[in-house]
């Protein structure tokens, strides 16, 4: 019955169609749309704050149809071969959410605090593609987004037993559904045809120990996920910090010593990523 | 099977007419919805669109979707137009491949399909992996550019290190750098020199760029640059670290070659300099041979004033 129960929630998760994104980011870049002075570049950098668009390119650039499956994992590559008048069609079919709710922005300002510190911490460990690290940060949670907008039912009463049992999300997922967002994320990233250098450390967050052929990445993105819910800036729908797995961390061989330098860093990045947060909300709020 | 796309507030085809299509091997995806329309587009492309005027947020919205974008600029549309409003439009804008005024009958929009379908493989002298234009098409554009005042720059794109790669990384991964160049130029071609240029593939790894003069030197350094970002999610991490690689060369000797990188030779179109346009692209091999000696991605402009043939013909 279980097993019939999560083949069932499988089918339904693989079939989403067009995940919704907040409505300012998606007003923010029609304005540049419109404007012939925006470059590529310019929106590129947008979108790649935003974990559902970014998570659309991807799989945009990524199917048979563009030419390059299981190839492209970096936003930047992706927003060259795509090229403007793609992007700018993306954002004219994006759906936004109909009801934005406190949990929506949580998640992605989340999201986007991840991409963050995957991108220092990859760029301090001297990683040969570091923006591969901070695609994967950024893109780590998009099974919650599915779960929520495929199995709203489910979702409240995932939502139930985080507030009720003090819960954290993915035990009251597997609770409900027998599966969990990062098993989610990671199928989806497989069907959009996504590569394995991206797949796995979305499907692996929690269990980094699991990881074969990305250890390093999963290891990061394992990492980015609780250091930016301890800094907390946004979060997963519940509220708590998920426990750090020690083989990662010894992965990682950072000294204590290194973690002030890196929050410093850190710190840093989120002024520039905060004001775009707040520039998105005045951009829904101006436009509601 | 071919699949069309039916998008348009009104029953362009009604849905009774749907077996008509159907008995002759097409399917009918309908939207009214232009969103949903150009998101149909991108993600899940149709054979063949059907549209009508009015439709999106601008007359143009849908049409350029598909125009817009390299790999279905080969989509044909058929522009559905009321009765009452003049059918005399501005095709440069409204790049469709046929009209037809209302009130029609079925028969008569397959026919006006099928016939928009025959035209667009006559016409097709594209390349059939990137799918862009190939010679008739790049020899039109560079006499087009002789017989101009303005003066453009035709750059000649080559890929070196091509055939290592293709040795170590095998030939399908070899058409996916073809495309990938492809993609590249023509993107930056789209965003930097929308006006009076050209994108053509001769064959193999080599292209075609032409753009106005003052616009060679940023579309030159944009596509490198862009090509460098991209270049390295095509190769293997050993191989970006080591920065080469070592391999057998045709003569089974041990040699180290450098990764993939794009030279680009440009020829400048002054119509005193060249008789014909067989120059140009001699001219352009003159420069090339000078780029090849150069390490990396470059390009190089030929700015002497005249075109001196080579006499005595090089052994090779």
């Amino acid at each position: 019955m279980q097993e019939e129960k999560r083949q069932e929630f499988r089918k339904a998760l693989r079939d989403v169609k067009n995940l919704p994104t907040l409505p300012g980011v998606v007003i923010k870049l029609s304005k540049m749309a419109e404007d012939p002075e925006t470059t590529t570049e310019q929106m590129g950098k947008v979108i790649s704050k935003d974990h559902i668009l970014a998570a659309k390119l991807l799989k945009l650039v990524n199917s048979a149809f563009y030419g390059f499956p299981q190839r492209i994992s970096s936003l930047s590559s992706a927003i060259i071969l795509l090229g403007f008048n793609v992007i700018k069609s993306l954002i004219i079919s994006a759906s936004i959410f109909e009801l934005m709710e406190d949990n929506d922005v949580e998640l992605w300002e989340h999201s986007l605090g991840c991409a963050v510190v995957c991108s220092v911490l990859a760029k301090r460990m001297e990683i040969s593609d570091p923006e591969e690290i901070s695609t994967a940060g950024l893109i780590h949670d998009i099974g919650k987004v599915a779960i929520k907008m495929e199995l709203p039912e489910e979702y409240q009463n995932i939502q139930n037993l985080v507030e009720e049992q003090q819960m954290p999300m993915r035990e009251a997922e597997m609770e409900i559904l027998g599966l969990n967002h990062a098993e989610v994320g990671g199928w989806l990233a497989k069907t959009w045809n996504l590569p394995g250098k991206l797949v796995e450390p979305v499907a692996l967050h929690h269990d980094p120990n699991k990881a074969k052929l990305e250890k390093e990445a999963t290891a990061i993105v394992h990492f980015a996920d609780i250091l930016i819910r301890g800094m907390g800036y946004g979060h997963g729908s519940d509220v708590w910090v998920p426990a750090l797995r020690n083989k990662a961390w010894k992965l990682l061989d950072l000294a204590p010593a290194d973690m002030d330098e890196i929050l410093d860093e850190v710190e840093e990045k989120l002024w520039e990523v905060k004001g775009f947060s707040l520039d998105v909300k005045t951009e829904f709020e101006g436009a509601a | 099977m071919s699949r069309i796309l039916v998008a348009g507030k009104n029953n362009l085809i009604s849905p009774e007419d749907q077996v008509i299509f159907e008995a002759r091997d097409y399917q009918l995806v309908f939207t009214k919805d232009p969103h949903e329309a150009v998101s149909i587009i991108l993600e899940d492309p149709p054979d063949f669109l059907v549209t009508e005027i009015g439709f999106g947020d601008d007359d143009l919205q849908i049409i350029n979707t598909v125009k817009g974008c390299l790999q279905k600029a080969n989509m044909p549309i058929l522009l559905v137009l009321p009765k009452d409003v003049s059918p005399i439009l501005d095709w440069k804008q409204f790049s469709v491949d046929d009209i037809i005024i209302e009130p029609y009958d079925t028969e008569t929009l397959l026919a006006r399909i099928q016939l928009a379908e025959s035209r667009m493989i006559r016409v097709f002298d594209n390349n059939p992996l990137s799918r862009l234009p190939g010679n008739t098409s790049i020899i039109r554009a560079i006499k087009r550019t002789l017989e101009s005042d303005d003066i453009s720059g035709v750059c000649y794109l080559d890929l070196d290190n091509f055939k290592p790669y293709n040795d170590r990384y095998g030939f399908s991964q070899g058409d996916d750098i073809i495309l990938m160049v492809a993609r590249v130029a023509v993107n930056v071609v789209g965003e930097l020199a929308r006006e009076n240029s050209f994108v053509g593939h001769v064959g193999g790894d080599d292209f075609v760029v032409i753009v106005p003069e003052e616009k060679v030197e940023v579309v030159c350094q944009k596509i490198l640059a862009n090509f460098e970002t991209v270049r390295n999610m095509f190769l293997t991490s050993e191989d970006v670290k080591a920065g080469c690689y070592r391999a057998k060369d045709r003569q089974g000797r041990d040699t180290v070659y450098g990764l993939l990188s794009l030279s680009i030779a440009v020829v400048l179109s002054k119509r005193e300099k060249f008789k014909h346009y067989g120059e140009v692209s001699a001219a352009a091999s003159q420069v090339k041979h000078m780029g090849k000696k150069l390490d990396g991605c470059n390009y190089m402009i030929d700015r002497r004033d005249s075109y001196k043939p080579n006499v005595e013909s090089s052994p090779s």
